[in-house]
């Protein structure tokens, strides 16, 4: 084949343009530090680096869910635990408000008023709220779970509304409900609920002590109803805590996985670019020699 | 034979070596000159008798040597083949240009692109979930919502405009075809009359046939010699150009991407208007403009229509904070009840909610839980879901994305595969019609001896002639 002096110099400039397109991939690879930057670098890599973005912003949000769930749930814990407390005080005053033979009218008006008072704090407590919201409500849109006299105002579980939950998606596929709602834990409004008793309590001490006995037994099955509210929100924190620790892990393995599609392996690119360099280096040296000579420079 | 004629013979050398000398120098002064091809002369040697007969013989060194004329060195088949791969190169070139510009307009991958967008979307409504009595979550998704909006309009108007510009560009491309063709006509005109005169037509057939190699990359447009060294060019079977005469070349068809489907745009003939099967450049950017961009968009309005339906869907299902069942949360901004979405494009796509407490959260209905608005948000979290369904809108725009893709590393490759083709051509044809600068010092040296001997030819006649005229018959003087 005839070689002409153009021929060489085009095919030079070809190779050195493409040796040094091959340099600034590397290198926008190294600046930027990912190594697919636009669809076509990758569409594999591409679609899988969207789908694994979009888990990583929805596990954060579970993570925040979480967070939220557990902060309601510690509360109703706490506060159910409270409540138990203040039960039992309130039993051990019926029980010795039951044995009428020793107690003097005075001391029969002491406990009513102790039982009177813990009945307020029991309402007290069964209203207590997490940012606005009441925990025994419901779903009320309203601030309380109930009104001063002890008349149920959430919405669930009472008068024909059947218990709607409050969930949290604490996983993609998994929403766990995170309130007790009033009636489930202190006893149907339309009957004699946990405050009503109390307060039947309050006036029998004084007003019929023979009907304590009755009332002891109520109390028994309002407590056993607390208790069991107090370990289906147990149940469910353990459920969330499993779930929390899940997230974690996924983050974390989601960001492993973006980073291994998207991620620049920096060892294995510097040493690519140092070849690449090398390459073009020795590529610049030969056409500078190749160029130069003709017959004009040995001819006189 | 005789003295004198010996000195023709020597003078016609003389000639020979200067215009030998000549077309060396020539092609020293054109090494670098796109689309010269080197030229040689062509030199045959005179003498002897074309009708031998008795009385007219020839001792056979009676003569000299005549330049026949001066040749372009060029190979029409490697010719013809350059200006193919010449116009598939063009043609794979601008359809890569567009794609690579459609991949910029998605922004994909990265936290701008309309992906990051939908994944905002759908934490708003998982913030609503956790807290569906407040204000500011609401109006989060009322926010998040407005600027997944506006990022399919910005995309949209990204593909329009590059609609917009690849067609002023062709438009531009059309009219230098044009002028193109008239400047080849003229040329071809020139080179009639001076071949007829049998004048050297090298240097403007030169000139024309990098002409034709430009018309190549512009339309992908082929050359058929014919006589008196004119050539005719047309392009997909068309004539553009035929001996003297030339036709232009105009755009038609819709100057609106939505066009597109009824009258596309294309490359006609002016006058005439017969449609041409244009490729190089024009063919990439035609492709672009018919099938490329609008593919794209109509892609777009497809996800915009699948976002709007799946959202609209899924909120009307719901009730907002006032106790109201929900609305739509989309429209093509006409406010039309119940919304057309056959009508709903990217570009269109308009939020119609916007009073955050219009936001329907709840999934149960006032009715059924006295009458009074609920801190339900079971409606908030099924517009979250909306994000897993595999066949949802994110899913619609992961494989829009992933086929853009692969279509464009497609054509980066089929044109790297065309480049090293192409490249392979145009060293082809450089070695036969390029000019070696080693070749043309041997030829120059080979020319200037030759001039060299002949002078000295001369000289020896001269000397030969100086004898017999002054130094013979001098005998008794």
């Amino acid at each position: 084949m005839r070689i002409t002096q153009r021929a060489v110099t085009q095919t030079a400039l070809q190779g050195l343009n493409r040796n040094l397109a091959d340099l600034g991939k590397l290198q926008q690879q190294l600046t930027s530090g990912k190594v697919v930057s636009k669809p076509s670098d990758s569409p594999s890599g591409v679609n899988r680096a969207m789908q694994v973005r979009q888990d990583q912003a929805a596990a954060v949000q579970h993570a925040r869910n979480i967070s939220d769930a557990q902060g309601w749930m510690d509360f109703t814990d706490t506060t159910l635990q409270s409540m138990v407390t203040q039960v039992n005080r309130v039993r051990d005053l019926t029980v010795q408000a039951s044995n009428s033979g020793v107690l003097s009218d005075s001391g029969k008006v002491a406990i009513s008023t102790e039982v009177a008072a813990l009945r307020e704090s029991l309402l007290g407590l069964a209203n207590q709220s997490v940012d606005g919201r009441p925990l025994f409500g419901g779903i009320t849109s309203g601030a309380t779970a109930y009104d001063a006299t002890g008349v149920y105002n959430g919405v669930g579980g009472a008068y024909g509304v059947p218990v709607v939950g409050v969930a949290r998606r604490i996983a993609d596929a998994e929403d766990v409900r995170i309130d007790v709602t009033g009636p489930e834990a202190f006893g149907d409004p339309s009957g004699t609920d946990l405050f009503a008793l109390v307060g039947k309590i309050a006036t029998d001490v004084a007003a019929a002590p023979e009907a304590l006995g009755d009332d002891l037994a109520a109390l028994d099955v309002a407590l056993e109803r607390l208790l069991t509210a107090v370990s289906s929100i147990g149940a469910r924190a353990a459920r969330v805590e499993i779930a929390a620790q899940t997230n974690t892990d996924l983050q974390l393995s989601l960001s492993k996985q973006l980073a291994l599609v998207e991620d620049v392996d920096l060892p294995k690119t510097i040493m690519q670019l140092q070849f690449q360099q090398t390459g073009y280096q020795a590529a610049l040296q030969a056409t500078a020699q190749v160029i130069q000579p003709s017959l004009v420079d040995f001819l006189r | 034979m005789s003295g004198f004629s010996s000195l023709n013979t020597a003078t016609t050398a003389l000639w020979a070596a200067q215009r030998g000398m000549d077309v060396t120098g020539q092609n020293i002064a054109n090494v670098n000159t796109d689309g010269y091809s080197r030229q040689r002369v062509d030199l045959q040697a005179m003498g002897g008798t074309a009708v031998p007969a008795i009385h007219s013989v020839s001792n056979g060194s009676d003569g000299g040597v005549a330049v026949e004329g001066v040749r372009r060195v060029r190979d029409a088949f490697l010719e013809a083949r350059g200006h193919l791969e010449t116009a598939n190169t063009a043609r794979l070139t601008a359809e890569s240009a567009a794609l690579g510009q459609v991949e910029e307009n998605f922004r994909e991958p990265g936290r701008s692109g309309i992906q990051s967008m939908l994944t905002d979307v759908w934490s708003a409504f998982s913030d609503l979930t956790t807290n569906p009595l407040k204000l500011a979550p609401r109006s989060q998704v009322i926010e998040r919502l407005d600027t997944l909006a506006a990022g399919l309009h910005t995309t949209r108007a990204a593909l329009d405009q590059q609609w917009d510009q690849t067609r002023d560009g062709l438009a531009v491309l059309a009219a230098d075809v044009s002028t193109a063709a008239v400047s080849i006509a003229d040329l071809n005109n020139s080179i009639r009359l001076a071949t007829l005169s049998g004048l050297p037509v090298n240097e403007l057939a030169d000139r024309r046939d990098s002409l034709v190699s430009r018309l190549a990359e512009a339309v992908g447009a082929t050359a058929v010699p014919r006589a008196d060294g004119v050539v005719d060019v047309t392009i997909g079977g068309t004539t553009l150009v035929s001996g003297t005469h030339a036709i232009g070349v105009r755009l038609a068809g819709s100057d609106n991407p939505d066009g597109v489907g009824t009258d596309a745009p294309r490359l006609v003939t002016d006058p005439g208007g017969t449609t041409l099967r244009a490729g190089g450049t024009a063919g990439g950017q035609i492709t672009a403009l018919t099938s490329i961009v609008p593919g794209y968009r109509t892609q777009l309005d497809a996800l915009a229509r699948s976002l709007a339906g799946s959202l609209n869907a899924a909120h009307t299902a719901g009730f907002d904070a006032t106790g109201a069942p929900g609305g739509p949360l989309f429209d093509d901004g006409s406010g039309t009840d119940p919304v057309d979405l056959s009508a709903v494009t990217a570009a269109n796509l308009t939020l119609r909610v916007t009073d955050p407490a219009r936001v329907a959260a709840a999934g149960i209905s006032p009715a059924a839980t006295g009458g009074t608005p609920s801190a339900d948000a079971r409606n908030a979290d099924a517009l979250f879901r909306l994000s897993l369904d595999p066949a949802g809108t994110d899913a619609l725009y992961r494989k829009l994305v992933v086929s853009l893709g692969v279509e464009s590393s497609v054509a980066t490759r089929n044109l790297e595969v065309q480049s090293v083709l192409s490249a392979q051509v145009d060293a082809a044809r450089e070695s036969v019609s390029g000019v070696n600068l080693d070749e043309e010092m041997t030829n120059m040296m080979a020319f200037q001896h030759a001039y060299n001997a002949a002078a000295r030819m001369i000289t020896t006649i001269d000397e030969a002639l100086d004898t017999l005229i002054s130094r013979t018959g001098l005998v008794g003087r």
